[in-house]
C-alpha cells in the first residue's frame, strides 16, 4: 500500500495517484548497478571479443591458460567434494545430537567464511610450510603440502567450509522424523534409513550446497595465491592465471580467461537458482 | 486393577465378559511404566491383544496412548513392564528387530519413492529379490485397488489413498502385530467411515492382531473387539465396546465413551442422598449391595436411559429419579436432546426407618443440577416437550458408583 493510502483511507478507493517514487526508486537503483555490476561485466566480453573470435580463441588455447582452468576446474571438484562429505557429516551431527559444547562447535564450523582469504592462506602456510607447526615434520619427507596441487584444494576446503554444510542442515532439520521412526519399524537400519530415505530427501539441499561451494572455490583467489606458489603450469589456477597475464600486460590473455570464469560461474548460477525454488517446494 | 464393588443394572454384561480373554494373546504388555522428566505417561499399564483380534486404545491426548505404542513399536523405552509378541520379549529389542507394521497418522510414506517402492521397502530391506517382490507389490496393490497408481509418488495421491498405501505397506513383510497410530485423524469423515470399514473386513480376513490408537469413540467401538480406555496414564478399563459402553467401571470410563450423567450422593441405608433429594434403590436390589452408610456414592446413567413423563409423581419405570423442569430441548434429526432441571424435592421417601433431618441439606438449594435425556423422534412425538414443563424422570438402567472422586 502506498504511503497515499495509508494516511487518507479513502484514497484507496479512488484511482491511484501517480506515485512518483516507484520509478525514481527502480531508476535509482538500476543506475547505481550500472557502474558497479552491469558496466564491468559487460565490459569482460566487449573488451574480449573486440578484436574478434579468433583472437579470444587463441587466447584461450594457450597451454597455460588451458591448464589453469583445468588446475581450478580439478581443485574445486575435489574441494566441493570434501565439503559436502563433510557438510552431510556435521549437518547430521548438529541436527540429531545435542551434546557438551555443540554451540562452539557450531561456531567453528561457520567461522571460515568470517575469515580474509589471505589470512586463510596465510595460517595454512604458516601450518604447513617449512618452518609450520605439521610442516616441519614434512620437511624431512619427500612429502610437500605447500605449493602444490594439495596446497590449493586445502585452501579451496577451508574457505568453502561450512557452505555445504549451511544448506544441507536446514534440510535435515526440516526432515520428517516420522519417516526414520517408519523405516526403522520396517526393519531398516541407521544407515539403510539413511542410505534410502533420508539421502534421497536432501538432494536438492546438497546439490545447491555442492554448487555454492564450487562455485565459491573456482574463483578462489586470496588464499590460493599465498599457498599455491603461482607457479605458470604447476600451481597456477584461472584467477591467478588472469592476475598474472594483466600484470605482464597480456590484457587479451586475461581477458579470455575472465570469460570462461565469468560464463561458468553464470551457469552454475542458474543452477542454484533452479534448485532453490526446488528447496523452497 | 481393583474392580470396585459394583451393581449392575444395565442388560446382559456378563456374557460378554467371558469371552474376552480365553485365546492366547498375540501380543501382551505387562505392567509398563513411563516417566518423561517428573511426569509419569505411564502408570503400570497391561493388556493384552489374542490372535486376530484388534484393540483399540482410546483415551483424550496426554493419557499415554501414544507412548503405549511407540514402545511396543520399539520407538520409545519403558522405564519397566514387558512386551511379549508372540512369545518372544522384545522390550529389549531395537524397532528393526520387533517385525510390527505401523501405520503413523501422517502416513510417514517416503516421498522420494513411488507407491510401488513405498510398498516393496520392508522386503528390500529384508534382501527379498527384485522379482518376489514385484510379486507381493501386485498383490498389495490389488488388494487396495491402487493399481493404477503404482508408479506415482505418494505426493499425488489423495489422503485416502495414501493411507492405503500406508497399510499395504505395512503388510508386505508380514508383521506379527499391526500398530495405528491415529491413523484416521487426518481424514475428511467421509472418507474415514469408508476406510474404517475396508480396514475391518481386511483384518478379519487376514486374522492380524492390530492395535489401534485413537481418541475419538465412534472410531474405538467400530474398530475394536475390545477397548481400553486410557486416562492420565492409566488403563481405567479394558472390555468389549458393549462392556463399556453399559457397564463403565469408572465415572471418566462412563463420560468419555458416549456421555453420561454424573450425579454425587450418600448411600443412605437403601437409599441415595443426592444434593437434589433422595434415589431409591428397590428393597430387593439394596439388599445386594454391601455399602456403608453414609458412605460417597454416583449414580451414572446414560441420557438414552432417561425416562420423561409429564403424569407428575408417577415414574413409568422402575426408578424414580425426580421431578425436574424442562429448561431446553433440541431436534437433532433422529433424537431429540432435552436438558432438565432437577427440581429440589426433598421429601425423604417412605421405606427407610431411618429419619435424618431434612433441613440438614438446605445449601443444597443453591446448587442447579442439569441432566440431559436423549429421546426418540417416537417419544418425542408421543409426549411433547417444551421449556418450562414439568416431568417427571424415571430411570430404565442406571450404574452406581463408589467413591466420590473422578
Amino acid at each position: 500500500m502506498s504511503a497515499v493510502a495509508y494516511d487518507n483511507p479513502t484514497a484507496v478507493k479512488k484511482k491511484r495517484r501517480f506515485d512518483l517514487a516507484k520509478p525514481t526508486g527502480i531508476s535509482l537503483v538500476v543506475l547505481a548497478m550500472l557502474p558497479l555490476v552491469i558496466m564491468p561485466l559487460l565490459s569482460i566480453f566487449v573488451f574480449g571479443f573486440s578484436k574478434g573470435p579468433l583472437h579470444f580463441w587463441e587466447a584461450l588455447v594457450n597451454p597455460a591458460a588451458i591448464f589453469s582452468l583445468k588446475l581450478s576446474l580439478i581443485t574445486s571438484s575435489v574441494a566441493t567434494v570434501c565439503n559436502v562429505i563433510f557438510g552431510v557429516l556435521a549437518a547430521w551431527v548438529m541436527t540429531k545430537y545435542e551434546f557438551r559444547g555443540d554451540s562452539a562447535l557450531m561456531i567453528i564450523i561457520s567461522l571460515p567464511t568470517a575469515i580474509p582469504t589471505a589470512v586463510a592462506g596465510f595460517a595454512l602456510l604458516l601450518l604447513w610450510g617449512p618452518f609450520g607447526l605439521l610442516g616441519q615434520f614434512l620437511e624431512a619427507t619427500d612429502w610437500q603440502i605447500m605449493f602444490t596441487t594439495a596446497a590449493i584444494i586445502l585452501a579451496n576446503i577451508f574457505v568453502t567450509f561450512p557452505l555445504a554444510f549451511g544448506t544441507i542442515k536446514p534440510a535435515l532439520e526440516n526432515f520428517d522424523t516420522n519417516l526414520e521412526d517408519a523405516a526403522e519399524t520396517m526393519g531398516a537400519s541407521r544407515w539403510q534409513t539413511f542410505r534410502y530415505v533420508v539421502l534421497p530427501s536432501m538432494r536438492s539441499a546438497i546439490v545447491t550446497g555442492a554448487l555454492l561451494t564450487f562455485a565459491r572455490s573456482i574463483g578462489e583467489f586470496g588464499s590460493t595465491i599465498m599457498v599455491s606458489g603461482n607457479m605458470m603450469m604447476k600451481t597456477q589456477t584461472a584467477p591467478l592465471y588472469i592476475y598474472a597475464r594483466y600484470n605482464d600486460g597480456d590484457v587479451e590473455a586475461a581477458n579470455a580467461i575472465a570469460i570462461v570464469l565469468a560464463i561458468i560461474s553464470f551457469a552454475i548460477f542458474s543452477l542454484i537458482m533452479i534448485f532453490r525454488k526446488r528447496l523452497e517446494r | 486393577m481393583a474392580r470396585p464393588m459394583v451393581m449392575t443394572l444395565f442388560p446382559d454384561t456378563q456374557a460378554f465378559a467371558q469371552r474376552q480373554t480365553d485365546a492366547q494373546p498375540a501380543l501382551s504388555v505387562r505392567n509398563l511404566t513411563k516417566r518423561f522428566g517428573d511426569e509419569i505417561v505411564l502408570n503400570d499399564v497391561s493388556f493384552n491383544v489374542a490372535e486376530g483380534e484388534s484393540l483399540v486404545l482410546l483415551g483424550p491426548s496426554g493419557s499415554g496412548k501414544s507412548t503405549t505404542l511407540r514402545i511396543i513399536a520399539g520407538l520409545e523405552t519403558p522405564d519397566s513392564g514387558e512386551v511379549v509378541l508372540h512369545d518372544r520379549e522384545i522390550e529389549h529389542l531395537r524397532a528393526r528387530d520387533r517385525n510390527v507394521g505401523v501405520i503413523f497418522q501422517n502416513y510417514a510414506l517416503f516421498p522420494e519413492m513411488t507407491v510401488a517402492e513405498n510398498i516393496g521397502f520392508g522386503l528390500k530391506i529384508r534382501g527379498v529379490k527384485a522379482r518376489k517382490r514385484a510379486e507381493v507389490i501386485d498383490r498389495l496393490l490389488d488388494m487396495i485397488n491402487l493399481s493404477d497408481q503404482r508408479d506415482k509418488k505418494p505426493r499425488h495421491l489423495s489422503g485416502g489413498q495414501q493411507q492405503r498405501v500406508a497399510i499395504a505397506r505395512a503388510l508386505a513383510y508380514e508383521p506379527e502385530v499391526l500398530l495405528f497410530d491415529e491413523s484416521f485423524s487426518a481424514l475428511d469423515p467421509h472418507t474415514r467411515v469408508g476406510l474404517r470399514r475396508e480396514i475391518r473386513q481386511l483384518l478379519r480376513k487376514l486374522r492380524v492382531p492390530a492395535l489401534f490408537i485413537t481418541h475419538d469413540q465412534e472410531e474405538a467401538m467400530e474398530l475394536g473387539d475390545h477397548i481400553a480406555i486410557l486416562n492420565k496414564g492409566r488403563l481405567e478399563q479394558l472390555g468389549t465396546p458393549h462392556e463399556i459402553y453399559n457397564d463403565p467401571q469408572t465415572e471418566f470410563v462412563a463420560t468419555f465413551l458416549g456421555s453420561a450423567n454424573v450425579l454425587k450422593g450418600e448411600w443412605q441405608d437403601g437409599l441415595i442422598r443426592l444434593d437434589h433429594g433422595y434415589f431409591v434403590i428397590p428393597p430387593h436390589e439394596a439388599f445386594d449391595i454391601h455399602i456403608d452408610d453414609g458412605e460417597r456414592v454416583k449414580v451414572i446413567f446414560r441420557p438414552e436411559d432417561v425416562l420423561l413423563s409429564t403424569t407428575l409423581g408417577i415414574a413409568e419405570s422402575p426408578y424414580h429419579l425426580g421431578e425436574g423442569e424442562v429448561s431446553e430441548v433440541k431436534f437433532t434429526g433422529a433424537t431429540e436432546a432435552v436438558t432438565i432441571r432437577l427440581l429440589n424435592t426433598q421429601l425423604r421417601p417412605q421405606r427407610p426407618q431411618l429419619v435424618t433431618s431434612i433441613t440438614q441439606h438446605s445449601e443444597a438449594k443453591a446448587k442447579e443440577f442439569f441432566i440431559k435425556a436423549l429421546r426418540s423422534k417416537w417419544d418425542a412425538r408421543r409426549v411433547r416437550l417444551s421449556p418450562g414443563d414439568r416431568v417427571s424422570i424415571g430411570l430404565k438402567a442406571h450404574k452406581l458408583l463408589r467413591g466420590d472422586r473422578e
